[in-house]
């Protein structure tokens, strides 16, 4: 097994992982770092909890009124757009205004302007389902530039980012489920994130009803990035089988598992990963 | 609506204090149109920056946010910068042109009013004083010189170009910093006789700055801007030459505020450090450092410690301790706080309150009609009302544009800065020599 450094960071409210192999030791630590620095910027950029967060003043928003964002809040809102659309809004990074306001507030970005205009409601959002993932994403595209490829990265041991696999590797041996998990797949070039109600319970909303989602007990996520497979697997949990498998037909690269007889079973047309 | 008690100053620090309509009015777009004149003007002033690394990108996200101004210029020496703050700014539809020298950009844009400089601190000097000369205003990152003599240079420069120079010690600009000396400290003398002070700024151990391996850059270009290799670029903020150290990197913010709120200077200063974790730098790793200050009613003495070992204690803060109470200052909000001695009774909580200076923190009686008995109750918890939600250094910016525009003073001049860089230059020296230094009220100023 060749040599990987592992480099242990916190931030977003997590634990957050970079594993870079086929470099030494320094370089790979450097890199680790500079990925690192990156995450906390994204942090405080994207952070609801940051008060001078481009995030944190969407909420003075009164409809009609707009605000300029800054380029990673911008792109991060974009995504999150392009996913609430894709699952119909099963995935909504406004499900929690439901807790206080009788609908979903409604939003949209100005392209050109890299501007959001709040257009009803007011704008509470939670990039929490979707922040890391993009955290993940801009990660690895700077290790890329170092010429890292070889990595895995990981936050929060929901959402899992893996670059080239580690030499004589098929791929980064990935378990859906708990520690040691027995279903396992190779992972490289793809990202992998998982929901469920096993460790912080009913805490996914329903962006239609404002509930608790309830329709399945786990699902995960598979898709070329990690914004998209924290996104799809949020929004997998407020599903029925039936629509993931109409979310699905939008697009080739995402894979869905769901957890069904203590197993995930999946769904989608996306080549199943080998087994570890 | 602005709070009413905020005066001016605080008021145009900050054009964005308690209240989101003007939040919004500080950060909305321009409704997409960008402004028709190319002319740099008062109303919408041009400007480079120079220097796109670790604090050029913070500078940048603020900059973004402030109307009437322009980046049109980028310049940095490493094209991995260059090229990276090119491609953020095309992003957001903001083509610059790009520079590796910035002599080549004086003398190439011929349409600028002002430079913000974030480069290492050994290159502040000649840049700013260039570009005083070259008839620019400046916004120069602190600190203001890796030695006394350059920094005095800027100040001289200010002076005979009669061009503004502004020091990036973004706190001076703070609202929550402006309006707590102004309310709490001065008009309600909330500490009583001022007698200790104590600031501290700890960060874990970190990587030292690497690079990506095909961006090196050459080791003449190297040499010729005074580096003798890519680490020593990278992690310059360590080394002799280029720039101060941890008491001047971070302890120049903070010991800037002991000279601002104490409202002098220290006549005396002892110390101790050393290199004694990291073993490829220059400065001290850690230091420790005691300055006496000759306030009115009697001596105050202000202990500093800066770590880059640990992150303990709480971070990086100021706070200020008199015989009726401690305001405990940071730019990370959360650590501020407010504490009262039992002995102060010539103001109240209530009084205080009632004049908008403190605040109340939050009680859960959302039923008035119930109470609960449990344990003792602690005494009502009081803060500092002012929240802006900004990033940190914007107000300081707006606060130079504003200078530029006629429309403000500025909050960090040159001159007044330059108190402060002779401070931190003398705890450096303190400790360098294991002895007390006397600091005299004329030395400090250039």
């Amino acid at each position: 097994m060749p040599d990987i450094h592992q480099f242990n960071h916190h931030a977003m409210a997590t634990y957050f992982e970079v594993r870079i192999t086929g470099q030494e030791q320094t370089y790979a630590a450097q890199a680790a770092q500079a990925a690192l620095d990156l995450l906390d910027r994204l942090e405080s950029q994207l952070s609801r909890f940051r008060p001078n967060s481009a995030i944190a003043q969407l909420g003075g928003l009164a409809p009609g009124e707009k605000i300029c964002l800054n380029e990673p809040a911008f792109a991060c809102l974009e995504i999150a757009k392009k996913m609430e659309l894709a699952t119909r809004n099963a995935f909504s990074i406004t499900a929690a205004a439901l807790q206080t306001q009788s609908c979903l507030p409604q939003w949209s970005l100005l392209h050109g302007e890299s501007s959001i205009r709040c257009e009803s409601g007011r704008l509470e959002f939670d990039l929490g389902a979707i922040g890391k993932g993009f955290a993940l994403d801009r990660m690895a595209a700077l290790l890329r530039n170092w010429d890292c490829p070889a990595f895995l990265l990981v936050a929060g041991g929901s959402s899992i980012l893996a670059g080239d696999a580690p030499e004589d590797a098929a791929g980064w041996s990935c378990g859906l489920g708990d520690d040691d998990a027995t279903q396992r797949i190779s992972l490289s070039h793809a990202s992998l994130s998982g929901s469920g109600l096993a460790v912080k319970g009913s805490h996914i909303l329903d962006p239609h009803t404002g509930q608790p989602a309830l329709q399945q007990n786990r699902t995960w996520a598979l898709a070329d990035t990690a914004a998209e497979s924290d996104a799809l697997s949020t929004a997998c949990m407020v599903l029925s089988e039936p629509e993931i498998k109409e979310v699905l037909t939008q697009d080739q690269s995402w894979l869905i598992f769901i957890e069904s007889d203590g197993a995930a079973q999946p769904m989608g047309s996306r080549a199943l990963p080998l087994q570890a | 609506m602005v709070d009413p008690l905020l005066n001016r100053r605080e008021f145009i620090a900050t054009t964005a204090v308690a209240g989101a309509g003007l939040l919004l009015e500080a950060c909305k777009s321009d409704s997409g149109k960008k402004p028709a004149a190319t002319k740099s003007s008062l109303n919408t002033i041009n400007f480079a920056l120079v220097g796109y690394g670790e604090e050029g990108k913070v500078l940048l996200e603020s900059l973004l946010n402030i109307e009437g101004v322009r980046l049109v210029a980028l310049c940095d020496i490493w094209e991995y910068h260059r090229n990276e703050g090119a491609r953020y700014l095309q992003k957001l539809g903001n083509e610059v042109r790009v520079y590796e020298n910035y002599e080549d950009l004086l003398a190439k844009e011929k349409d600028l009013q002002a430079v913000v400089i974030a480069t290492p601190d050994f290159c502040h000097a000649p840049m700013t004083n260039t570009c005083l000369k070259a008839g620019l205003h400046v916004y120069c990152e602190k600190s203001m010189s890796n030695t006394i003599d350059g920094a005095r240079s800027m100040v001289h420069a200010m002076r005979e170009t009669g061009k503004l120079l502004q020091i990036g010690h973004q706190r001076r600009s703070n609202p929550r910093y402006l309006f707590t000396l102004n309310r709490l400290l001065h008009e309600a003398q909330f500490c009583g006789r001022i007698t200790a002070a104590q600031a501290q700024w700890n960060r874990a151990v970190k990587e030292d700055f690497g690079w990506p391996k095909k961006y090196e850059m050459p080791a003449g270009m190297l040499a010729k801007y005074g580096y003798r290799d890519m680490h020593q670029f990278r992690n310059w903020r360590w080394f002799k030459g280029l720039g101060g150290g941890p008491l001047s990197d971070l302890g120049s913010h903070q010991i800037d505020i002991f000279n601002w709120w104490l409202g002098v200077t220290p006549k005396s200063v002892i110390a101790s450090g050393g290199l004694d974790y990291y073993k490829n730098h220059d400065w001290p790793d850690n230091a420790m450092v005691i300055y006496e200050y000759p306030l009115a009613q009697g001596v105050a003495r202000a202990f500093y410690q800066v770590q880059t070992t640990t992150s303990s204690g709480g971070g990086y803060f100021e706070t200020f301790m008199g015989g009726d109470g401690t305001i405990k200052m940071s730019e990370d909000p959360s650590l501020c706080a407010i504490y009262r001695e039992a002995r102060a009774t010539a103001v109240s909580w209530d009084d205080l309150a009632g004049k908008g200076y403190v605040r109340a923190r939050a009680a859960s009686a959302a039923d008035a009609a119930k109470v609960d008995v449990r344990e003792t109750a602690q005494l009502a918890e009081y803060e500092i009302p002012v929240f802006f939600n900004k990033p940190p250094h914007q107000p300081h910016l707006e606060n130079f544009f504003n200078a530029i525009r006629g429309t403000a003073k500025l909050n960090c001049p040159g001159d007044e800065a330059f108190s402060s860089e002779y401070t931190i230059h003398k705890a450096n020296e303190a400790v360098a020599a294991e002895t007390r230094i006397a600091i005299t009220a004329e030395e400090v100023k250039a």
